[in-house]
Protein backbone atom coordinates (compact mmCIF):
# COMPACT_ATOMS: atom_id res chain seq x y z
CA UNK A 1 0.00 0.00 0.00
CA UNK A 2 1.24 3.46 -0.78
CA UNK A 3 0.87 5.63 2.25
CA UNK A 4 1.86 9.27 1.83
CA UNK A 5 5.11 10.02 3.63
CA UNK A 6 5.18 12.38 6.55
CA UNK A 7 7.07 15.55 5.62
CA UNK A 8 10.62 15.58 7.00
CA UNK A 9 10.39 18.87 8.90
CA UNK A 10 7.28 17.64 10.72
CA UNK A 11 9.18 14.52 11.76
CA UNK A 12 12.11 16.57 13.06
CA UNK A 13 9.70 18.81 14.93
CA UNK A 14 7.97 15.82 16.51
CA UNK A 15 11.18 14.14 17.66
CA UNK A 16 12.73 17.34 18.97
CA UNK A 17 9.60 18.11 21.03
CA UNK A 18 9.53 14.59 22.44
CA UNK A 19 13.18 14.65 23.40
CA UNK A 20 12.79 18.14 24.87
CA UNK A 21 9.96 16.92 27.12
CA UNK A 22 11.92 13.84 28.20
CA UNK A 23 15.06 15.88 28.87
CA UNK A 24 13.12 18.49 30.84
CA UNK A 25 11.49 15.90 33.05
CA UNK A 26 14.76 14.03 33.62
CA UNK A 27 16.52 17.29 34.49
CA UNK A 28 13.75 18.21 36.92
CA UNK A 29 13.66 14.77 38.50
CA UNK A 30 17.42 14.82 38.97
CA UNK A 31 17.32 18.30 40.46
CA UNK A 32 14.59 17.35 42.92
CA UNK A 33 16.34 14.08 43.83
CA UNK A 34 13.34 12.02 42.84
CA UNK A 35 14.42 8.46 42.18
CA UNK A 36 12.45 5.69 40.56
CA UNK A 37 12.03 3.68 43.76
CA UNK A 38 10.48 6.70 45.48
CA UNK A 39 7.95 6.98 42.67
CA UNK A 40 7.18 3.26 42.86
CA UNK A 41 6.93 3.44 46.63
CA UNK A 42 4.64 6.48 46.66
CA UNK A 43 1.29 4.74 45.89
CA UNK A 44 1.87 2.34 48.78
CA UNK A 45 2.54 5.17 51.23
CA UNK A 46 -0.47 7.11 49.99
CA UNK A 47 -2.50 3.93 50.43
CA UNK A 48 -1.33 3.69 54.04
CA UNK A 49 -2.41 7.29 54.69
CA UNK A 50 -5.83 6.81 53.10
CA UNK A 51 -6.20 3.54 55.01
CA UNK A 52 -5.47 5.36 58.25
CA UNK A 53 -8.32 7.78 57.55
CA UNK A 54 -10.91 5.01 57.58
CA UNK A 55 -13.10 4.47 59.50
CA UNK A 56 -13.84 8.20 59.57
CA UNK A 57 -14.24 9.99 62.87
CA UNK A 58 -18.00 10.50 62.93
CA UNK A 59 -18.33 11.46 66.59
CA UNK A 60 -20.53 14.32 67.72
CA UNK A 61 -17.53 16.23 68.99
CA UNK A 62 -15.70 16.06 65.67
CA UNK A 63 -18.69 17.41 63.79
CA UNK A 64 -19.31 20.20 66.27
CA UNK A 65 -15.75 21.38 65.57
CA UNK A 66 -15.61 20.82 61.84
CA UNK A 67 -19.03 22.01 60.63
CA UNK A 68 -18.64 25.64 61.84
CA UNK A 69 -15.22 25.78 60.16
CA UNK A 70 -16.65 24.43 56.92
CA UNK A 71 -19.37 27.06 56.96
CA UNK A 72 -16.83 29.72 57.83
CA UNK A 73 -15.11 28.88 54.55
CA UNK A 74 -18.43 29.30 52.77
CA UNK A 75 -19.01 32.72 54.37
CA UNK A 76 -15.46 33.84 53.57
CA UNK A 77 -15.87 32.82 49.95
CA UNK A 78 -19.25 34.57 49.62
CA UNK A 79 -18.19 37.77 51.37
CA UNK A 80 -14.98 37.83 49.33
CA UNK A 81 -16.95 37.42 46.13
CA UNK A 82 -19.30 40.23 47.19
CA UNK A 83 -16.33 42.55 47.79
CA UNK A 84 -14.77 41.49 44.50
CA UNK A 85 -17.90 41.99 42.41
CA UNK A 86 -18.87 45.25 44.13
CA UNK A 87 -15.55 46.91 43.33
CA UNK A 88 -14.77 45.18 40.06
CA UNK A 89 -18.06 46.24 38.44
CA UNK A 90 -17.32 49.98 38.12
CA UNK A 91 -13.62 49.31 37.53
CA UNK A 92 -14.38 47.01 34.61
CA UNK A 93 -16.12 49.89 32.80
CA UNK A 94 -12.97 51.94 33.21
CA UNK A 95 -10.90 49.08 31.84
CA UNK A 96 -13.06 48.39 28.78
CA UNK A 97 -11.50 50.09 25.79
CA UNK A 98 -14.82 50.80 24.05
CA UNK A 99 -16.24 52.69 27.02
CA UNK A 100 -13.18 54.68 28.09
CA UNK A 101 -10.63 55.56 25.49
CA UNK A 102 -6.90 55.20 25.44
CA UNK A 103 -4.75 55.75 28.47
CA UNK A 104 -7.44 55.26 31.16
CA UNK A 105 -8.35 51.84 29.88
CA UNK A 106 -4.73 50.76 29.47
CA UNK A 107 -3.71 51.97 32.93
CA UNK A 108 -6.70 50.32 34.62
CA UNK A 109 -5.93 47.07 32.84
CA UNK A 110 -2.34 47.12 34.05
CA UNK A 111 -3.49 47.77 37.63
CA UNK A 112 -5.87 44.81 37.37
CA UNK A 113 -3.04 42.65 36.02
CA UNK A 114 -0.84 43.52 38.97
CA UNK A 115 -3.62 42.76 41.48
CA UNK A 116 -4.30 39.46 39.76
CA UNK A 117 -0.67 38.40 39.91
CA UNK A 118 -0.69 38.06 43.72
CA UNK A 119 -2.04 34.69 44.87
CA UNK A 120 -4.67 34.83 47.64
CA UNK A 121 -2.35 33.14 50.11
CA UNK A 122 0.35 35.76 49.72
CA UNK A 123 -2.20 38.55 50.14
CA UNK A 124 -3.54 36.73 53.18
CA UNK A 125 -0.27 36.64 55.05
CA UNK A 126 0.49 40.22 54.12
CA UNK A 127 -2.82 41.23 55.76
CA UNK A 128 -2.36 38.87 58.68
CA UNK A 129 -0.34 41.21 60.95
CA UNK A 130 -2.79 44.05 60.23
CA UNK A 131 -6.19 42.46 60.59
CA UNK A 132 -5.23 39.55 62.80
CA UNK A 133 -5.85 35.83 62.72
CA UNK A 134 -9.35 35.14 61.57
CA UNK A 135 -11.83 35.07 58.74
CA UNK A 136 -11.65 38.81 58.03
CA UNK A 137 -8.10 38.44 56.72
CA UNK A 138 -9.13 35.65 54.39
CA UNK A 139 -12.10 37.64 53.14
CA UNK A 140 -9.94 40.65 52.32
CA UNK A 141 -7.38 38.50 50.52
CA UNK A 142 -10.01 36.74 48.45
CA UNK A 143 -11.91 39.97 47.81
CA UNK A 144 -8.87 41.82 46.50
CA UNK A 145 -7.74 38.95 44.31
CA UNK A 146 -11.30 38.69 42.95
CA UNK A 147 -11.29 42.38 42.02
CA UNK A 148 -8.38 41.63 39.71
CA UNK A 149 -9.83 38.55 38.05
CA UNK A 150 -13.44 39.73 37.86
CA UNK A 151 -12.35 43.15 36.59
CA UNK A 152 -10.49 41.53 33.72
CA UNK A 153 -13.31 39.12 32.81
CA UNK A 154 -16.06 41.77 33.06
CA UNK A 155 -14.12 44.31 31.04
CA UNK A 156 -13.71 41.71 28.30
CA UNK A 157 -17.47 41.12 28.33
CA UNK A 158 -18.07 44.87 28.00
CA UNK A 159 -15.62 45.05 25.12
CA UNK A 160 -17.50 42.32 23.29
CA UNK A 161 -20.97 43.92 23.30
CA UNK A 162 -23.14 44.57 20.27
CA UNK A 163 -22.84 48.25 19.32
CA UNK A 164 -26.29 48.33 17.68
CA UNK A 165 -28.37 49.21 20.77
CA UNK A 166 -25.89 51.97 21.64
CA UNK A 167 -26.35 53.56 18.22
CA UNK A 168 -30.11 53.27 18.55
CA UNK A 169 -30.00 55.09 21.88
CA UNK A 170 -27.67 57.73 20.48
CA UNK A 171 -29.87 58.33 17.41
CA UNK A 172 -32.98 58.76 19.56
CA UNK A 173 -31.14 61.44 21.56
CA UNK A 174 -30.02 59.45 24.60
CA UNK A 175 -27.18 60.69 26.75
CA UNK A 176 -24.02 58.79 27.68
CA UNK A 177 -25.71 57.73 30.95
CA UNK A 178 -28.70 56.40 28.98
CA UNK A 179 -26.31 54.41 26.83
CA UNK A 180 -24.81 52.89 29.93
CA UNK A 181 -28.06 52.01 31.69
CA UNK A 182 -30.12 50.94 28.66
CA UNK A 183 -27.45 49.87 26.19
CA UNK A 184 -24.53 48.27 27.98
CA UNK A 185 -25.75 47.01 31.35
CA UNK A 186 -28.71 44.93 30.10
CA UNK A 187 -26.39 43.29 27.58
CA UNK A 188 -23.54 42.43 29.92
CA UNK A 189 -25.38 41.72 33.16
CA UNK A 190 -26.22 38.02 32.57
CA UNK A 191 -22.65 37.11 31.61
CA UNK A 192 -21.11 39.18 34.40
CA UNK A 193 -23.46 37.67 37.00
CA UNK A 194 -22.53 34.21 35.85
CA UNK A 195 -18.86 35.16 36.15
CA UNK A 196 -19.53 36.29 39.73
CA UNK A 197 -21.03 32.92 40.55
CA UNK A 198 -18.17 31.16 38.79
CA UNK A 199 -15.72 33.20 40.82
CA UNK A 200 -17.59 32.18 43.96
CA UNK A 201 -16.93 28.52 43.10
CA UNK A 202 -13.20 29.24 42.71
CA UNK A 203 -13.14 31.35 45.87
CA UNK A 204 -14.69 28.53 47.85
CA UNK A 205 -11.71 26.31 47.04
CA UNK A 206 -9.34 29.17 47.79
CA UNK A 207 -10.97 29.94 51.14
CA UNK A 208 -10.71 26.30 52.14
CA UNK A 209 -6.96 26.60 51.66
CA UNK A 210 -6.48 29.95 53.42
CA UNK A 211 -6.64 28.39 56.88
CA UNK A 212 -3.10 27.13 56.29
CA UNK A 213 -1.73 30.58 57.17
CA UNK A 214 -4.39 31.13 59.85
CA UNK A 215 -6.79 33.23 57.82
CA UNK A 216 -9.88 31.29 58.83
CA UNK A 217 -11.75 28.43 57.26
CA UNK A 218 -11.46 24.69 57.09
CA UNK A 219 -7.81 24.52 56.06
CA UNK A 220 -6.71 25.31 59.61
CA UNK A 221 -8.63 22.31 60.87
CA UNK A 222 -7.12 19.97 58.29
CA UNK A 223 -3.53 21.03 58.90
CA UNK A 224 -4.02 20.72 62.68
CA UNK A 225 -5.42 17.21 62.46
CA UNK A 226 -2.66 16.12 60.09
CA UNK A 227 -0.03 17.55 62.44
CA UNK A 228 -1.50 15.74 65.43
CA UNK A 229 -1.65 12.56 63.33
CA UNK A 230 -5.40 12.32 63.95
CA UNK A 231 -6.07 10.80 60.53
CA UNK A 232 -9.70 9.70 61.00
CA UNK A 233 -10.68 13.25 61.86
CA UNK A 234 -8.59 14.63 58.99
CA UNK A 235 -10.56 12.30 56.74
CA UNK A 236 -13.82 13.71 58.08
CA UNK A 237 -12.59 17.25 57.40
CA UNK A 238 -11.74 16.27 53.82
CA UNK A 239 -15.10 14.61 53.21
CA UNK A 240 -16.96 17.61 54.65
CA UNK A 241 -14.97 19.95 52.39
CA UNK A 242 -15.68 17.80 49.34
CA UNK A 243 -19.41 17.72 50.12
CA UNK A 244 -19.51 21.50 50.58
CA UNK A 245 -17.60 22.20 47.37
CA UNK A 246 -19.66 19.75 45.31
CA UNK A 247 -22.98 21.13 46.60
CA UNK A 248 -21.96 24.75 46.07
CA UNK A 249 -20.68 23.89 42.57
CA UNK A 250 -23.92 22.16 41.64
CA UNK A 251 -26.16 24.98 42.92
CA UNK A 252 -24.05 27.69 41.34
CA UNK A 253 -23.78 25.82 38.02
CA UNK A 254 -27.57 25.39 37.92
CA UNK A 255 -28.15 29.11 38.54
CA UNK A 256 -25.52 30.04 35.95
CA UNK A 257 -27.18 27.80 33.40
CA UNK A 258 -30.55 29.38 34.10
CA UNK A 259 -29.10 32.89 33.75
CA UNK A 260 -27.22 32.23 30.52
CA UNK A 261 -29.55 29.84 28.70
CA UNK A 262 -32.84 31.23 30.05
CA UNK A 263 -35.88 29.37 31.26
CA UNK A 264 -36.36 25.86 30.00
CA UNK A 265 -39.39 25.92 27.72
CA UNK A 266 -41.21 22.61 27.63
CA UNK A 267 -42.28 21.79 24.12
CA UNK B 1 -49.48 58.44 23.07
CA UNK B 2 -47.03 55.67 22.33
CA UNK B 3 -47.89 52.13 23.22
CA UNK B 4 -44.98 50.89 25.24
CA UNK B 5 -44.87 47.10 25.43
CA UNK B 6 -45.30 45.85 29.01
CA UNK B 7 -42.17 45.13 30.93
CA UNK B 8 -41.56 41.40 31.29
CA UNK B 9 -42.26 40.12 34.78
CA UNK B 10 -39.31 39.24 36.93
CA UNK B 11 -38.73 35.52 37.12
CA UNK B 12 -38.98 33.53 40.33
CA UNK B 13 -35.22 33.19 40.36
CA UNK B 14 -34.86 36.97 40.50
CA UNK B 15 -37.76 37.46 42.93
CA UNK B 16 -36.48 34.95 45.47
CA UNK B 17 -32.80 34.76 44.57
CA UNK B 18 -31.85 38.43 44.72
CA UNK B 19 -33.24 39.13 48.23
CA UNK B 20 -31.80 35.81 49.36
CA UNK B 21 -28.37 36.67 47.96
CA UNK B 22 -28.56 40.07 49.64
CA UNK B 23 -29.52 38.61 53.02
CA UNK B 24 -26.88 35.95 52.70
CA UNK B 25 -24.24 38.61 52.01
CA UNK B 26 -25.19 40.53 55.14
CA UNK B 27 -25.21 37.30 57.11
CA UNK B 28 -21.77 36.35 55.76
CA UNK B 29 -20.28 39.72 56.67
CA UNK B 30 -21.70 39.28 60.17
CA UNK B 31 -20.28 35.80 60.47
CA UNK B 32 -16.77 36.86 59.52
CA UNK B 33 -16.86 39.58 62.22
CA UNK B 34 -16.62 42.44 59.81
CA UNK B 35 -16.68 45.61 61.86
CA UNK B 36 -15.81 48.83 60.16
CA UNK B 37 -14.50 50.79 63.18
CA UNK B 38 -12.34 47.86 64.29
CA UNK B 39 -11.10 47.57 60.77
CA UNK B 40 -10.08 51.21 60.72
CA UNK B 41 -8.31 50.81 64.05
CA UNK B 42 -6.47 47.82 62.69
CA UNK B 43 -5.41 49.73 59.63
CA UNK B 44 -3.38 52.01 61.89
CA UNK B 45 -0.93 49.20 62.56
CA UNK B 46 -0.36 48.80 58.87
CA UNK B 47 3.15 50.19 59.33
CA UNK B 48 4.37 46.85 60.72
CA UNK B 49 3.83 45.44 57.29
CA UNK B 50 4.00 48.27 54.81
CA UNK B 51 7.25 49.78 56.02
CA UNK B 52 9.39 46.67 55.52
CA UNK B 53 7.30 45.66 52.51
CA UNK B 54 8.33 48.76 50.60
CA UNK B 55 11.97 48.63 51.74
CA UNK B 56 12.97 45.39 50.04
CA UNK B 57 16.33 43.79 50.74
CA UNK B 58 17.29 42.83 47.21
CA UNK B 59 20.74 41.53 47.99
CA UNK B 60 19.45 39.01 50.51
CA UNK B 61 16.78 37.71 48.15
CA UNK B 62 19.28 37.41 45.31
CA UNK B 63 21.63 35.33 47.44
CA UNK B 64 19.08 33.01 48.99
CA UNK B 65 16.26 32.32 46.58
CA UNK B 66 17.86 31.23 43.31
CA UNK B 67 18.12 27.53 44.19
CA UNK B 68 14.60 27.43 45.64
CA UNK B 69 13.25 29.20 42.60
CA UNK B 70 14.87 26.61 40.36
CA UNK B 71 13.28 23.92 42.51
CA UNK B 72 9.88 25.56 42.04
CA UNK B 73 10.27 25.54 38.27
CA UNK B 74 11.44 21.93 38.29
CA UNK B 75 8.45 20.89 40.39
CA UNK B 76 6.11 22.59 37.93
CA UNK B 77 7.79 21.03 34.87
CA UNK B 78 7.81 17.50 36.24
CA UNK B 79 4.30 17.68 37.70
CA UNK B 80 2.68 19.14 34.61
CA UNK B 81 4.34 16.55 32.35
CA UNK B 82 3.38 13.58 34.52
CA UNK B 83 -0.10 14.90 35.29
CA UNK B 84 -0.94 15.58 31.65
CA UNK B 85 0.52 12.24 30.56
CA UNK B 86 -1.78 10.44 33.02
CA UNK B 87 -4.73 12.62 32.07
CA UNK B 88 -4.43 11.91 28.32
CA UNK B 89 -5.72 8.30 28.41
CA UNK B 90 -8.05 9.01 31.35
CA UNK B 91 -9.91 11.75 29.52
CA UNK B 92 -10.66 9.40 26.62
CA UNK B 93 -12.32 7.10 29.13
CA UNK B 94 -14.13 10.08 30.67
CA UNK B 95 -15.73 11.21 27.42
CA UNK B 96 -19.06 10.05 26.06
CA UNK B 97 -17.76 10.17 22.50
CA UNK B 98 -15.01 7.60 22.98
CA UNK B 99 -16.20 5.50 25.93
CA UNK B 100 -19.29 3.56 24.96
CA UNK B 101 -19.67 1.84 28.33
CA UNK B 102 -21.93 4.16 30.34
CA UNK B 103 -20.92 2.76 33.71
CA UNK B 104 -17.16 3.11 33.28
CA UNK B 105 -17.70 6.57 31.72
CA UNK B 106 -19.56 7.57 34.87
CA UNK B 107 -16.81 6.13 37.10
CA UNK B 108 -13.97 7.97 35.31
CA UNK B 109 -15.95 11.19 35.16
CA UNK B 110 -16.71 11.14 38.88
CA UNK B 111 -13.12 10.25 39.69
CA UNK B 112 -11.93 13.34 37.82
CA UNK B 113 -14.60 15.46 39.54
CA UNK B 114 -13.55 14.17 42.94
CA UNK B 115 -9.88 14.96 42.30
CA UNK B 116 -10.91 18.43 41.16
CA UNK B 117 -12.84 19.28 44.33
CA UNK B 118 -9.80 18.90 46.59
CA UNK B 119 -7.70 22.10 46.49
CA UNK B 120 -4.02 21.80 45.54
CA UNK B 121 -2.75 22.76 48.97
CA UNK B 122 -4.86 20.02 50.59
CA UNK B 123 -3.18 17.50 48.31
CA UNK B 124 0.18 18.96 49.28
CA UNK B 125 -0.62 18.64 53.00
CA UNK B 126 -1.66 15.02 52.60
CA UNK B 127 1.34 14.10 50.48
CA UNK B 128 3.77 15.71 52.91
CA UNK B 129 2.34 13.37 55.52
CA UNK B 130 2.39 10.36 53.18
CA UNK B 131 5.79 10.66 51.47
CA UNK B 132 7.59 13.09 53.75
CA UNK B 133 8.36 16.79 53.60
CA UNK B 134 10.16 17.91 50.46
CA UNK B 135 9.70 18.64 46.77
CA UNK B 136 8.49 15.12 45.98
CA UNK B 137 5.25 15.80 47.90
CA UNK B 138 4.87 19.01 45.93
CA UNK B 139 5.31 17.16 42.65
CA UNK B 140 2.64 14.63 43.61
CA UNK B 141 0.24 17.39 44.70
CA UNK B 142 0.65 19.24 41.43
CA UNK B 143 0.30 15.98 39.49
CA UNK B 144 -3.18 15.62 41.00
CA UNK B 145 -3.85 19.31 40.30
CA UNK B 146 -2.88 19.13 36.63
CA UNK B 147 -4.53 15.73 36.21
CA UNK B 148 -7.83 17.20 37.36
CA UNK B 149 -7.72 20.29 35.15
CA UNK B 150 -6.44 18.47 32.06
CA UNK B 151 -8.99 15.70 32.58
CA UNK B 152 -11.85 18.16 32.62
CA UNK B 153 -10.68 20.34 29.73
CA UNK B 154 -9.63 17.49 27.47
CA UNK B 155 -12.63 15.21 28.09
CA UNK B 156 -14.94 18.10 27.25
CA UNK B 157 -12.96 18.72 24.07
CA UNK B 158 -13.25 15.05 23.15
CA UNK B 159 -17.00 15.25 23.75
CA UNK B 160 -17.29 17.83 21.02
CA UNK B 161 -15.05 16.31 18.33
CA UNK B 162 -16.22 15.78 14.78
CA UNK B 163 -17.71 12.24 14.62
CA UNK B 164 -17.06 11.95 10.86
CA UNK B 165 -13.48 10.60 10.99
CA UNK B 166 -14.48 8.10 13.68
CA UNK B 167 -17.32 6.80 11.53
CA UNK B 168 -14.98 6.57 8.59
CA UNK B 169 -12.48 4.53 10.61
CA UNK B 170 -15.28 2.26 11.85
CA UNK B 171 -16.56 1.77 8.32
CA UNK B 172 -13.16 0.43 7.27
CA UNK B 173 -13.45 -2.19 9.98
CA UNK B 174 -11.22 -0.71 12.67
CA UNK B 175 -11.67 -1.88 16.24
CA UNK B 176 -12.80 0.61 18.86
CA UNK B 177 -9.26 1.21 20.13
CA UNK B 178 -7.97 1.72 16.60
CA UNK B 179 -10.78 4.16 15.90
CA UNK B 180 -9.98 6.21 18.96
CA UNK B 181 -6.27 6.14 18.23
CA UNK B 182 -6.44 7.10 14.57
CA UNK B 183 -9.42 9.45 14.44
CA UNK B 184 -10.14 10.89 17.87
CA UNK B 185 -6.60 11.43 19.17
CA UNK B 186 -5.24 13.50 16.23
CA UNK B 187 -8.27 15.78 16.47
CA UNK B 188 -7.57 16.79 20.05
CA UNK B 189 -3.75 16.82 20.02
CA UNK B 190 -3.43 20.55 19.22
CA UNK B 191 -5.84 21.33 22.05
CA UNK B 192 -3.89 19.01 24.31
CA UNK B 193 -0.68 20.94 23.64
CA UNK B 194 -2.37 24.27 24.28
CA UNK B 195 -3.93 23.00 27.52
CA UNK B 196 -0.57 21.56 28.57
CA UNK B 197 1.11 24.94 28.29
CA UNK B 198 -1.76 26.57 30.15
CA UNK B 199 -1.53 23.99 32.93
CA UNK B 200 2.22 24.49 33.09
CA UNK B 201 1.58 28.18 33.79
CA UNK B 202 -0.95 27.29 36.49
CA UNK B 203 1.53 24.84 38.01
CA UNK B 204 4.25 27.51 38.20
CA UNK B 205 1.83 29.79 40.03
CA UNK B 206 0.64 27.00 42.32
CA UNK B 207 4.10 25.65 43.10
CA UNK B 208 5.09 29.00 44.58
CA UNK B 209 2.79 28.50 47.56
CA UNK B 210 3.32 24.76 48.02
CA UNK B 211 6.27 25.46 50.29
CA UNK B 212 3.94 26.97 52.88
CA UNK B 213 2.98 23.44 53.92
CA UNK B 214 6.47 22.02 53.43
CA UNK B 215 6.16 20.70 49.90
CA UNK B 216 9.31 22.31 48.54
CA UNK B 217 10.05 25.26 46.32
CA UNK B 218 10.36 28.94 47.00
CA UNK B 219 7.36 28.90 49.36
CA UNK B 220 9.61 27.28 51.94
CA UNK B 221 11.71 30.42 52.16
CA UNK B 222 8.62 32.64 52.20
CA UNK B 223 7.18 30.59 55.06
CA UNK B 224 10.25 30.90 57.28
CA UNK B 225 10.54 34.65 56.67
CA UNK B 226 6.81 35.12 57.13
CA UNK B 227 6.87 33.64 60.62
CA UNK B 228 9.52 36.21 61.64
CA UNK B 229 7.53 38.98 59.92
CA UNK B 230 10.53 39.78 57.70
CA UNK B 231 8.46 41.43 55.02
CA UNK B 232 11.54 43.29 53.81
CA UNK B 233 12.86 39.91 52.70
CA UNK B 234 9.56 38.61 51.38
CA UNK B 235 8.74 41.49 49.08
CA UNK B 236 11.78 41.08 46.78
CA UNK B 237 11.04 37.33 46.59
CA UNK B 238 7.47 38.10 45.53
CA UNK B 239 8.67 40.53 42.90
CA UNK B 240 11.18 38.01 41.53
CA UNK B 241 8.49 35.32 41.41
CA UNK B 242 6.12 37.66 39.61
CA UNK B 243 8.80 38.44 37.05
CA UNK B 244 9.47 34.75 36.45
CA UNK B 245 5.77 33.93 36.21
CA UNK B 246 5.14 36.72 33.71
CA UNK B 247 8.17 35.67 31.66
CA UNK B 248 7.02 32.06 31.49
CA UNK B 249 3.49 33.18 30.64
CA UNK B 250 4.72 35.27 27.73
CA UNK B 251 6.81 32.34 26.52
CA UNK B 252 3.90 29.94 26.63
CA UNK B 253 1.53 32.39 24.94
CA UNK B 254 4.13 32.71 22.17
CA UNK B 255 4.36 28.93 21.74
CA UNK B 256 0.59 28.54 21.80
CA UNK B 257 0.26 31.08 19.00
CA UNK B 258 2.81 29.12 16.96
CA UNK B 259 1.07 25.80 17.48
CA UNK B 260 -2.58 26.73 17.01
Amino acid sequence: MNLPKQPLNQKIFKYSITSLIILASLWSAAGLEITLDRIIDAPKQIGILVGAMFPLDLSQEAFSRIIPKVFESLFIAWAGTVIGSFYSFPISFLAANNFTKGIVSKATKQILNIIRAFPELILAFIFLPITGLGPLTGTLAIGIHSIGTLGKLSSEVIEGIDEGPLEAIKSSGGSKINELTFGIIPQVMPTITSYWLYRFEINLRASAVLGVVGAGGVGQELINQLRFRDFPRAGTVLICTIVLVLTADAVSAAIRNRIIKGKLVKS
Amino acid sequence: MINIPPKPKASYLAKIGLPFAFMFSIFSFNMIDFNFSDFQNNLQNRKIVTEPLFNPKWQWAWDNTSSALLETIQIAILASIIGCAIALPLSFYASRATNLNKFSYFLYKSFLNLVRTIPDLFWAMMFTVAVGIGPFAGVLALVMFSLAIMGKLLSETIDSIDPGPMEAAKATGASHNQTVFTSALPQVLPNFTAYFLYIFELCIRASVILGLVGAGGVGRIIETQRIFLRFDRISPIIVIILAVVILIEQFSVWIRKKIL
